[in-house]
Formats: structure tokens, sequence, C-alpha cells
């Protein structure tokens, strides 16, 4: 802080100070607490609560639809008591008071005889008074079952030991296909890293590097979309193999690529090649050629070359790279989603996806998300550990 | 100790080797042998190509025509690490992540000695370079000095019969620099292998080297030992490159036994004829500090003229006193004796044999 003081004065030190607390407290820490808090809370859904609370509003729902009806009976009195054989096209409610409300007792005017429109709302009045009065006792029970539900929720693990054998088994094997994808992008990136960075001459560098970055300018969507159609069973890659012989789609030959492990892959790899690729490349690119060369001179074969001075030159490069891959495969949602639908098991990070969206179950999901986060620190943990790299390094 | 028997040097030959890149020459088409066993310096200025003939001799770069011999076997077409040589770098490009001793033995670990005889042998070059003790530490903990002999025993652990040694003393102090100018001496008498060592410093190459190559702009101008390259080189850019010189240009008059006389705005001087020229010639008269001196005690043949002192540098051991003599700017050692300032004030009349002085064709001389 001092330092910061130092290079840039007191007023731009105390903004920048200002904007990182800013940013710890609304994007980090507040997040981080309200997730975990969520996680950590058993959220009964349909408890007697609930289903009383149902009843409540169906309750509440039939006051409404009383008041409507006298209202219409008020509009036919006011109009000169015409006789009122069929329901009032201007009261589009009719029909369907009568439709949602099952419950009620009294005959819709759509349904009735010919009760004089004041019998009726002297009638529709008593109704509407016994419902009232019969609200405050149900919500008084409502508060009495949640009370007691409150009691057995608050904080529980119940979120993390509730869950399926089936989500285990996907949240285990999630764990081995991220670990499968950063050793995949791992080996193909290390080779094309240490080209670019071992390329003579900035201009060609300069071109490798933009030629890697280049598919990226295209929306993350779109990129993995055009793997669909490559795979797809009419896609390119059958129709080339169709082309040369192989398959005969014609007959009706496919082979079916999408919703397949290796596809899944093999799309992920290449989505996130980047995060590998560059900070190998940076660390590579530091290593000074003189003692690749020096090495070379002393007898060394290539493989030892890359053991014993590139490798342990390039180590907080490959964790860095490593760490990110396995982070980004892990939270992806839109390559399993769109590159292996159907597929069973699913990735982790698509039941959370699920909980969330779709059973809109956030405190579960919460759950979810903290444990796959765990999982991720753990493998973070584990990489800095096996690299003998510390938080440091990582840094440089 | 070390095994020093096994070490041999070896005689390096260069056969009409040349190294371009594109367009550009880096090497002209270059003979040049270099003895077994000797200790032999390349001598030119940043950018003259001393670097690229070093790596065509390690097998780091392929000469773009003719041939590298070591030994007397071709070994053009192999690769540097199938060459009997070891290289120096310029930056020694030591391992960083490694100890001292996993360094020096580096090239053994490569030809697959085991662990404990690697450590014996690399313990025993470090007592060679005088670093006993110190294998265990990273070379970051080391001084100059002490990195630089590292990188010595590194090469040497692979018992080279050739080491290449690419300016290696250029990152050290003055003193430093010194000292392991004999330190490497020492270790090339002890071995008995053929160090080939590039600078850029003539005093480095002066002192070391059994035979210098002076070379300038992609080109060997002169090979001979140190006190021939000194006291009769054989190009201008040779005599201007390697120590100072006094220069005077001005046209033959004639040519006669060896010697040419030359007239010049300072006077007619008679000089040593280094290029065969011919009377009506331009030529440059050069003569060395050290041998100039004032006129008192001159012999009758003496080469005369007069000049005025602008200024004097004490030396030490000698003072140097800087002349103008009309459009030339000359200069003369004097012992540092009592009183030896004394008479160098105003004009003076300073004086030098004709065979101290040599005759070329002006122009190719060195900057500075
Ligand atoms: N790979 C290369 N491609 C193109 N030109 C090169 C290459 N290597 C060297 N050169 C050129 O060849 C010439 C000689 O280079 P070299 O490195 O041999 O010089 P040097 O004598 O070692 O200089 P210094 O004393 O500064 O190290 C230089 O003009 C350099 O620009
Ligand atoms: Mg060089």
């Amino acid at each position: 802080m001092a330092e910061l003081v130092r290079a840039y004065g007191r007023g731009l030190a105390a903004v920048f100070a200002g904007l990182t607390a800013v940013w710890l407290v609304l994007m980090v820490a507040l997040p981080m607490a309200n997730m975990t808090k969520r996680a950590f809370t058993l959220e009964i859904r349909d408890g007697p609560s609930a289903q009383m609370r149902v009843e409540l509003e169906r309750a509440r729902q039939q006051i409404a639809v009383i008041d409507f009806d006298i209202a219409a009976a008020e509009t036919e009195i006011a109009r000169g008591s015409a006789p009122a054989a069929a329901p009032s096209p201007s009261d589009p409610f009719a029909g369907l008071t009568g439709r949602a409300s099952p419950g009620m007792a009294a005959p819709s005017p759509g349904g009735g005889g010919a009760e004089p429109p004041e019998a009726r709302i002297e009638r529709l009045r008593a109704e509407r008074a016994e419902a009232v009065a019969a609200i405050p006792a149900m919500a008084a029970e409502v508060e009495r079952l949640r009370a007691g539900e409150d009691a057995r929720a608050g904080l529980s693990v119940e979120n993390f030991t509730t869950m399926s054998p089936l989500h285990w088994r996907v949240f285990g094997l999630t764990f081995l296909y991220c670990v499968a994808v950063t050793t995949i992008a791992l080996v193909v990136c290390y080779p094309v890293a240490y080209a670019v960075a071992q390329a003579q001459g900035t201009g060609r560098a300069g071109l490798l590097l933009l030629g890697l970055v280049v598919p990226y300018a295209i929306n993350e969507l779109l990129r993995i979309f055009a793997w669909t159609m490559i795979l797809a069973n009419n896609g390119i890659l059958n129709g080339a193999l169709d082309a040369l012989g192989v398959i005969d789609l014609e007959g009706g030959e496919t082979i079916r690529w999408l919703a397949s492990n290796g596809s899944v892959f093999a799309v992920m790899v290449y989505a996130y090649v980047l995060f590998m690729v560059f900070p190998i490349y940076n660390a590579i690119e530091t290593l000074e050629r003189a003692q690749i060369e020096a090495a070379r001179d002393l007898g060394a074969s290539v493989w030892r070359i890359h053991r014993r001075v590139v490798i342990p030159h390039a180590k907080p490069g490959i964790a860095v790279g490593c760490i990110m891959t396995f982070m980004l495969s892990a939270g992806s949602i839109s390559v399993p989603g769109l590159v292996g639908p159907g597929l069973h098991p699913d990735w982790f990070s698509q039941i959370i996806y699920r909980n969330f969206f779709e059973a809109a179950n956030w405190n579960v999901g919460s759950a979810r998300a903290l444990m796959l986060l765990i999982l991720s620190t753990a493998f973070i943990i584990g990489v800095m550990r096996a690299f003998g790299v510390g938080v440091k390094e990582i840094a440089k | 100790m070390l095994d020093q028997a096994r070490m041999q040097g070896r005689e390096v030959a260069l056969d009409g080797l040349s190294m371009r890149f594109g367009d550009f020459t880096a090497v002209h088409p270059t003979d040049l042998t270099i003895r077994a066993g000797e200790f032999f310096s390349i001598l030119g200025p940043s950018g003259c190509g001393k670097t690229t003939v070093l790596r065509a001799i390690s097998g780091f770069a392929a000469p773009s025509a003719g041939r590298v011999l070591i030994g007397g076997d071709d070994v053009t077409a192999l690769g540097p690490n199938r060459r009997p040589t070891a290289l120096i770098f310029q930056s020694l490009a030591l391992f960083p992540l490694m100890t001292v001793w996993e360094n020096v033995a580096f090239g053994l670990e490569a030809r697959g000695m085991a662990r404990a005889e690697r450590r014996r042998r690399a313990d025993a070059l470090l007592e060679l370079v005088a670093l006993e003790g110190q294998g265990d530490k990273r070379p970051a903990q080391l001084s100059g000095g002490q990195r630089q002999r590292v990188a010595v025993a590194r090469a040497l652990a692979v018992e080279p019969a050739v080491l290449l040694l690419d300016e290696p003393l250029s990152a050290l102090d003055l003193k430093l620099r010194q000292h392991m100018r004999a330190e490497l001496k020492a270790i090339q008498r002890r071995t008995g292998v053929t160090f080939v060592y590039i600078t850029h410093d003539q005093g480095e190459a002066l002192t070391m080297s059994d035979r210098i190559a002076v070379m300038n702009a992609g080109r060997i101008e002169q090979v001979d030992a140190a006190n021939v390259i000194y006291d009769r080189p054989e190009t201008p850019f040779v005599a201007t490159f390697v120590g100072e010189q006094n220069v005077f240009e001005g046209r033959v008059e004639s040519v006669a036994e060896g010697f040419a006389a030359v007239a010049t705005p300072q006077g007619r001087f008679r000089a040593i004829d280094r290029a065969g020229l011919a009377p009506g010639e331009a030529a440059a008269v050069m003569v060395r500090p050290e041998r100039t001196a004032p006129a008192a005690n001159a012999p009758s043949d003496a080469n005369r003229f007069t000049a005025r002192v602008e200024r004097i540098d004490m030396e030490g051991p000698y003072l140097i006193a800087h002349l103008r003599a009309g459009d030339a700017a000359a200069a003369l050692h004097v012992p540092n004796l009592a009183g030896a300032a004394a008479g160098l004030t105003g004009a003076v009349e300073a004086a030098f044999r004709p065979e101290d002085a040599a005759a070329f064709r002006p122009g190719g001389r060195a900057r500075g």
C-alpha cells in the first residue's frame, strides 16, 4: 500500500484501493458468502406447509372470483334489469371464473337459471364473508407448519449428503474427464508452444500466435457449433469419409461422432487450447536459447534437453495452463451441451445448471457448485505440489 | 585429480569455409589451421563474424561452402553433439535450476554415466577450476568469476579435443578479467586441449594466445604470434586495430630496399614498405607511440617532425604526450622518470626510426 502511494500518489492509490475493495466485496465475497449460505441451507420444498400454502392461495383466489361475480351482477342491475339468459359478452371473466374455480358451490351466471341479480348478490356476499373468515386460520396454520419445518431446516449438510449415486458418479467422472482433457491439451500444446517460442525471427512467431488467436475471435458457441456441423451424422467428417469410400452414407451407414466422449474431449481441447498454449509459450519464451544449445553441445538427446532444461524452466507456465484448462473444462456447459447431447452420464456443470435454471433449486445448485469449487481447488493445490511451484512463481 | 591423460587437443582446419545469411556474407571463404593443443585467439571488432566462425566449428551453423576438419576428420556434416568440441557461450548459458555439480556433470549425465561416478568427476573438475566445495550451490549463488569457471568445468567434463570460448570474460570487471585470463591459460596448459578463444579485446588476445587471427568484416587478415601481430602488422587494419598508431598520410616519393620514402605535410618519412607501393601512390606511414620519442637522442637516419604538445596524460609507468603536427594527431610515450614532463611543452621535435614505421596504402584502417 505504501508502495502504491509512492508510485501513484495518494489520490490515485486511494481510487485503486477503493475499486479493489468494491470488486472484492461485490464480485467475490458476497456471491461466495451467498452461495455457501445457500449450499448449507436445507430448503424443504414440498412439505405440509407448502401444501397448506397452496390451499391458502386457492382460498384467496376464490374470494377474488366472487368479487368478479358480484361486480357482474351489479352491472346487470344498473343496466335496468334486462333478463340475462346468457353471460354478457362484455364480461370475459364470467366463463373463465367458472372454469378456474371448480371448488365454487354456487352456479355461475352462465350455467344458472333465472335467479334475479339481487338475490344472487346476496348469496355471493354471504359466501364471500365465509371465505374471508376462514383465511386467518389457514394463514396461521401455514405459519405453524413453516415454523416446524424451519426448525428442521436451517443449517444443514443435507444438500450434500442427499446427492444421488448417479450424481456422485457424474461428479467423479467429471473429474476424470477434466483431468483427461487437461492432459490431452498439455500433450498437444507443449510442442506447439515450444515450436512457436523457438521460431526464429519475431515476425514468424507473431504470425504463428496470430494464427492461434484468430479462431478465438469467433464467439465460443459458434466455435463449438462449427464442430457439431463437422461431427454431425450427415456432417463434414462423415461426408469426407463417404467421399473416401470408408463408409456409405447413402446406404445409411454413418459413424456417430457426436454424443461420444471422444468428441467432447476433442472439442473441449480445441475450445481451451489457447489457455494452455499461452502460459507455456510465455514461459518457454523467456528461456535463453543458448541454454538449449549448450545442452545439445554437451551431447544431450532431445528428450533430455526437454526433461532437464526446458520443462523445469517452463513449469510455472505449464502449471498455470493446466489449472486454467481444468477450471474451464470443469465449468463448461456449452461443449457437453452441444457436442454430447443425450450422453449419459452428464458433465457435472450441467447438473448445476439444471438445478439453478430448470429445477429452480438454488440451494442444491449452490451445494453442487461448491463441491465443484472444492474439487477445482484441490486440483490446483495438487498441480502446484506436483510441479513444486508456489503462488509466487505462478504470479511471475 | 582429473584424469588428464584422457584429454588431448586436436587440430582444427577450415577449408574454404564461408558463411552467408541470405545476401549477406558474414564470413568470406577462409582457410585456417589451428594447431593441436594451442591457445588460439580470434580477434576482431564487433560484428566481424567471430561468433559465426565459432558456430561453424562447433556445428551449430552449417557452412554455406567449405569444410571443417577436426583432427583430420571431416566433421562438416556432424551435429554439435557429435563433434569433439565444447562451446562456452558468450552468456555462459549455465542451467540456473541445477546445482553447480549437476551443471558440470550434465554432459556425463547425457552419456548415461552413473550418478556417483558423475559426482566424483564433477568434484575433480571443480577442483581443477578452484571451486572445491561449491558443488551444491546454484549458479546464481556464485560470483561472476566463479560462474565463469563452472562453465569451463562443464565444457571440460565431456573431455573435448577443442574448447571453443566466445568472449567468455566480457561480462567480468577488469581485475577479475585479468585474473581469469591467467587461470584460463593455466587450465589450457594443464589439459592440453586446443582452445579457440574469441575476443574483441586485444589485451586479452595478446596476453593469452599462442597465435592470433585478426578478423575484419568477415575476413581473416593476419594469423601470427602476438609479437608478430603487434610489431609487423600486414594490413592497415591489423596495424590500427591492435594497439595505437601515429598515422601520417602522404605520397610515395621512392621505394628502395624494402623501404618507401613518403612525403607528408609533416615531413619526408622513410618506413618499411608493407604494401608493395609504387612512387606517386598515396600512402600512410604508421608508427607506434612508444616507438616515437623526443628527437634529442635520435639516430641520424631517424624520421623527424615538429609538433605542438596539446596535453599530457599520466599512465603511471609512462606519460602520453598528445601532439598535433599540422593536420595529423600523434602521440608519444615517455618513461615516467624524474623531470620527464619538464621538456614536453610548447613545440617539440619528435623522431622515430624507419625500421619501426610501416607504410601502407591509406584506407582499411580500424575506426577510432
Ligand atoms: N542468424 C543470422 N542471420 C543473419 N545475419 C546474421 C546471423 N548471425 C550473424 N549475422 C550477421 O553476421 C555478422 C557477424 O556476426 P557475429 O555474431 O559472428 O559477430 P561477432 O564478431 O561475434 O560480433 P560480437 O563481437 O558483437 O559478438 C553480423 O553482421 C551479424 O549481423
Ligand atoms: Mg559474438
